[in-house]
């Protein structure tokens, strides 16, 4: 049979030995898997290749970069705690100036892990509060992205920081374009005391619940979170009412306001002389009495009535909330004294 | 690290994908985590616009997410999201050279899809991509925004044509190439128009005006742009339609079949639905009357004007500095131009002599140009010179043989239109070349003989004049028309459809005779054949499959010899007395083309009569070449290098791939050139399909018949005659295929 001779010289052939010849790369075996493959960049596990003795600045670099950009949640957390070491050594060591450490760090306000956002909190507590004065605008537009992320605990996280920022330069927080009302804004989007997302809603003639339904309803701490919320935005509304005292006099004062330069960062800020129009939302609120005033046109009926209805609820909840109402009141109430 | 746990709703809403899922499917419901998001959206954009060059890819990555839910949902809140397109044109006007790549996609398409949800309209989005388009340095960016810039012109010129949204384009594309004459940025409104062109959604006199403005540039990319639009555009607009016409695609049965087959399902519901719905609207479309679109070149809103400005400024300047490829397509264009709308630029003839020499490059072009230019109100005298020149610098016996066949096709491509710029010794010089030893010399000099048998036998010799030319001129049939002498006009064809009317009219008359005669119910029917039949105004209305009998009826009486009223000059009828005859004639015409209006179904079939008569005309065998030729060739094609070069090609063998390429012509979709019977049986394989039993029986491994051939020979005599028997009967009954029974 013709095709059985054929077969026969094909299984001959597996055994026959194979030639090899000069110049020619051996055959490839049938079962040969090509493995080789192409790449433009490589990544690689572990970042840090830090040898000892590498410049302290060089490494005060990689540790920043690190913190940014490593994949992995350890190298993250391990370079920011780095960096906390580096700060809060005596005395700091920060080659390259709050500004820059900001601009590279802020972005981690919504990491994904937990550790690296703590760590993050760890890192802004050690700044020295004057230099974050400056800053605050920018920080601040990063703390109203993190307020209402999609993630409860990057949420209550950034409240944290907000928390932090109230205490090192809570007078800035309130006074920055923007800072006031669009805070507000932010607060009240996490509480779910909304007014302008209610009249979407019960302009077609229907009536629903306002509260946010990841403010926790299913979430096991979701009391806690809220109380959380509302201690806050009670420390943040006392900041903005908080009474301002007369600047000592002082017999240069005149001289220094014309011959001094300024010590303040963007003294004209107010002027917004070269940015884009503002409307009332990123508007400036510099002192106490127009805070009031855009306030108590904006915002006073809505904070109360959600007020009202958590001190209602009792608890943790109702207890922060009390505490809201009492600054509320003291506003109120140094609002007359003013006046009177 | 130990994994945290997370509450089963925040796990859920932890993306954003599945928010846009919820709140598309529950906007109300949701409210409160959109606001949530804008407001996250806006305090990204705050960061992002703060410095966009040095924003990190975390904070890019965030806003493209912000950015694709926003849009996504923004019909769904209108009130909240009113300043969102707003923003995004921003963006894109003040920082799409910085953007990211990634995120200035997002926001290119976010618009667009805006744009279709219909938050935004056209203009505004168009008003938006545009000047981005002609001023990002960025490739990526500008086929990006080119793509949807077409798209979106097609989109909103789907269901009616948007008058107002072509206008505003036109006009800033307009504006765009007359603003900046020197600039490349009139690259893109050439090719928008002509993007559009193609597609059939500008049709109007606007485009052609941009095109034109566009060939007065003086930037070279843009020039060359216009004019390849003028001389291309309406060629690529029919392609795209016979392609769109072909795909079909759906097979109906298929998808009844795979329906009955298949699980039932509403997704495969709707399919099949859908498949019905396309096959219908393409049923429709093909029923549908042919869209009548004019030319580029007849659109062309003062042709004379035009022609002489862009002669003046590319071809006579001698400051133009133009490539010699694209200084030839200008010519083209002109050249086109005076062909088509017999205009009249005297100074082109006269700057034509430099070129025509056998040395200069290209130079079939030029010939084929300068016929091309040629028509019957050129005057001879300016032709006379550059004819002579073609003369004595191509045609000589010592000139390589395709320079002659050039030369004298050329000269005769130039005779065709203008007869008279011959004179009878040059004209008599070059018939003689038709005993040079070359093929496409002999043939180029037979096809001017030929030529002037038919128009001008005076200046042939006797000898050369022929049988019919000489008759001819003896009955004084052939007559030499003069410069600037017309034909009389009229609608070409309208006798042809009168007749037929008559015809038809005669056929109803006579079947209501047989009607009355049987006695039956006289149906009384409109004698006035102008009366007005709503009918006749479709083309495609009932009345065309009669129209069909129709017109075989007219063919078959012709061939029964009974002379028909045709054409004048042909008709056996009207041999009395010409004169008198073309009164009549004219007369006859005027009736039916004034008295009555013609429908588009009567225009349809005068088409079809005109179209048989030639075709009639043609097989006769009685017409002319030159007449077969002008048949064949529309008006509206040029003369092209090949056609001068055609006779200098005969008698020369072509390469294998050539003879490959002219047999693939026509026969689309193969990708290797092979045998009909393998590409249907690679199709059959590739279906799945098996093969016959007489391939398998040819395709039998030899060593397995062996067997059976051997048990052949080994039968009985008796076994033998059995099976020649059989076969012998079998073979009677036609086979096991039964040939030939019914």
């Amino acid at each position: 049979m013709g095709s059985s001779n054929r077969k026969k010289k094909e299984k001959k052939k597996d055994f026959a030995k194979a030639k090899l010849k000069v110049g020619r790369e051996k055959a490839k075996a049938a079962n040969f898997t090509d493995t080789s493959f192409k790449s433009k960049s490589i990544s690689i596990n572990q970042k840090s290749i830090i040898a000892e003795g590498v410049d302290q600045v060089e490494q005060f670099k990689q540790n920043l970069s690190l913190a940014v950009a490593a994949k992995s949640d350890h190298a993250r957390r391990d370079a920011l705690a780095y960096l906390v070491n580096q700060l809060s050594a005596r005395p700091p060591n920060n080659p390259v100036g709050i500004a820059g450490l900001l601009t590279k760090l802020l972005p981690l306000l919504s990491d994904g892990s937990p550790p690296v956002r703590t760590g993050l909190l760890k890192l802004f507590r050690v700044f020295p509060p004057a230099e974050v004065g400056p800053h605050v605008e920018k920080i601040l537009m990063y703390i109203r992205g993190g307020m209402t992320h999609l993630s409860t605990d990057v949420r209550s996280d950034t409240l944290n920081v907000m928390e932090w920022l109230l205490e090192v330069a809570g007078d800035d927080v309130v006074s920055c374009p923007g800072g006031w009302l669009k805070t507000l804004n932010s607060f009240s989007c996490m509480l779910g005391w909304n007014p302008s997302v209610g009249s979407v809603l019960v302009s077609k003639g229907w009536t629903s619940a306002s509260k946010t339904t990841t403010i926790g309803m299913g979430s096991k701490n979701g009391r806690e979170v809220q109380a959380r919320q509302i201690e806050v935005l009670a420390k943040f509304l006392q900041v903005g009412f908080r009474q301002e005292t007369p600047a000592p006099f002082s017999p240069m004062a005149y001289w220094d306001n014309i011959y001094r330069l300024p010590a303040r960062a963007n003294p004209f800020a107010y002027l917004n002389l070269f940015g884009v129009p503002r409307d009332e939302d990123n508007e400036m609120y510099p002192d106490r009495i127009s805070r009031q005033r855009v306030f108590e046109a904006k915002w006073e009926t809505s904070m109360v009535a959600g007020m009202t209805g958590a001190k209602k609820e009792g608890g943790l909840v109702g207890r922060a909330a009390s505490g809201m109402e009492k600054v509320l009141n003291d506003e109120v109430n140094g609002s007359k004294s003013t006046q009177a | 690290m130990v994994k945290r746990k997370v509450a089963a709703l925040e796990k859920v809403d932890a993306d954003l994908v599945s928010l846009q899922y919820k709140i598309r499917r529950d906007p109300k419901s949701y409210a409160q985590e959109f606001y949530d998001q804008w407001l996250s959206y806006d305090a990204q954009r705050h960061i992002f616009v703060s410095s966009p060059s040095t924003a990190s890819t975390d904070d890019v990555k965030k806003f493209h997410d912000l950015v694709d839910i926003v849009a996504h949902v923004a019909d769904l809140y209108p009130n909240l999201t009113a300043p969102f397109p707003d923003h995004l044109k921003d963006l894109l006007n003040q920082h799409h050279a910085v953007l990211h790549s990634e995120l200035r996609e997002k926001v290119v398409g976010s618009l667009c899809l805006l744009r279709r949800k219909e938050v935004i309209d056209s203009t505004s989005l168009l008003t938006t991509l545009f000047p981005i388009l002609i001023s990002t340095p960025s490739k990526t960016l500008r086929s990006l925004l080119y793509t949807k810039i077409i798209s979106d012109l097609r989109e909103s010129n789907s269901k009616a044509t948007n008058h107002r949204l072509n206008r505003t384009i036109q006009t800033v594309l307009h504006n765009l190439v007359t603003s900046d004459r020197t600039s490349t940025k009139g690259m893109w409104a050439t090719r928008i128009t002509r993007e559009l062109w193609r597609r059939q959604i500008w049709t109007d006199a606007k485009p052609c005006d941009v095109m034109k403005e566009a060939c007065l540039s003086d930037n070279e990319k843009v020039v060359a742009g216009g004019v390849r639009f003028f001389l291309g555009g309406d060629k690529e607009r029919e392609e795209m339609e016979d392609d769109s016409s072909d795909d079909e695609g759906i097979d109906i049965k298929r998808v009844k079949h795979q329906g009955g087959i298949n699980k039932k399902t509403k997704k495969r519901m709707k399919q099949f639905e859908k498949a019905v719905d396309k096959v219908k609207r393409q049923e429709r479309k093909k029923s549908a009357p042919h869209p009548l679109n004019f030319s580029a070149l007849h659109l062309i809103h003062d042709p004379q004007g035009f022609a002489e400005l862009l002669f003046q400024k590319h071809l006579q300047n001698t400051k133009c500095k133009f490539t010699l490829d694209n200084k030839l397509l200008i010519l083209q264009l002109v050249t086109r131009l005076v062909g088509l709308h017999k205009l009249t630029i005297i100074s082109l003839y006269s700057w034509f002599v430099r070129f025509l020499t056998p040395k200069q490059a290209q130079v079939t072009s030029f010939l084929g140009s300068l016929a091309q230019a040629t028509h019957n109100l050129v005057p001879p005298d300016a032709l006379e010179p550059l004819v002579v020149k073609i003369a004595n610098e191509f045609v000589s016996e010592a000139s390589a043989a395709e320079v002659a066949a050039a030369g004298i096709n050329g000269i005769r491509e130039i005779a065709i239109r203008q007869p008279l710029c011959m004179s009878e010794t040059l004209l008599q010089d070059l018939v003689l070349y038709q005993r040079s030893k070359d093929k496409g010399v002999v043939m180029a000099a037979k096809g001017l003989q030929s030529l002037y048998r038919e128009v001008y036998p005076e200046l042939l010799q006797k000898k050369y004049r022929g049988k019919d030319a000489t008759i001819g001129l003896r009955s004084g049939e052939v007559k030499l028309r003069k410069f600037g002498e017309e034909d009389t006009g009229g609608i070409e064809g309208i006798e042809l459809l009168e007749q037929w009317k008559q015809e038809q009219r005669e056929k109803k008359l006579a079947e209501q005779a047989a009607i009355e005669a049987e006695g039956g119910e006289v149906k009384k029917i409109d004698d006035d054949e102008d009366g007005f039949n709503s009918d006749e105004w479709e083309v495609g209305s009932d009345d065309s499959d009669e129209s069909d009998n129709g017109w075989i009826n007219v063919s078959d009486d012709e061939e029964d010899g009974e002379p028909a009223k045709k054409r004048p000059k042909q008709s056996g009828e009207m041999t009395d007395e010409d004169k008198a005859n073309a009164i009549a004639e004219a007369n006859r015409i005027s009736v039916l083309a004034t008295t009555s209006i013609l429908t588009p179904a009567d225009l349809a079939k005068l088409q079809e009569l005109v179209r048989e008569a030639n075709i009639d005309k043609a097989m006769g065998g009685r017409t002319s070449k030159r007449k077969k030729e002008l048949i064949a060739r529309h008006i509206d094609e040029g003369v092209t290098a090949e056609d001068i070069e055609l006779p200098a090609t005969i008698g020369k063998k072509s390469t294998k791939e050539e003879r490959e390429a002219l047999a693939r012509e026509g026969k689309p979709g193969r990708d290797e050139h092979k045998s009909t019977q393998a590409i249907r049986k690679s199709k059959k394989e590739a279906e799945g399909k098996s093969s016959t039993n007489k391939e398998k029986a040819r395709k039998k491994n030899f060593m397995m018949t062996l067997g059976k051939a051997r048990a052949k020979n080994k039968r009985s005599l008796v076994d033998t005659k059995a099976s020649l028997k059989a076969h012998v009967a079998k073979a009677k009954q036609g086979g096991r295929r039964r040939n030939g029974v019914a």
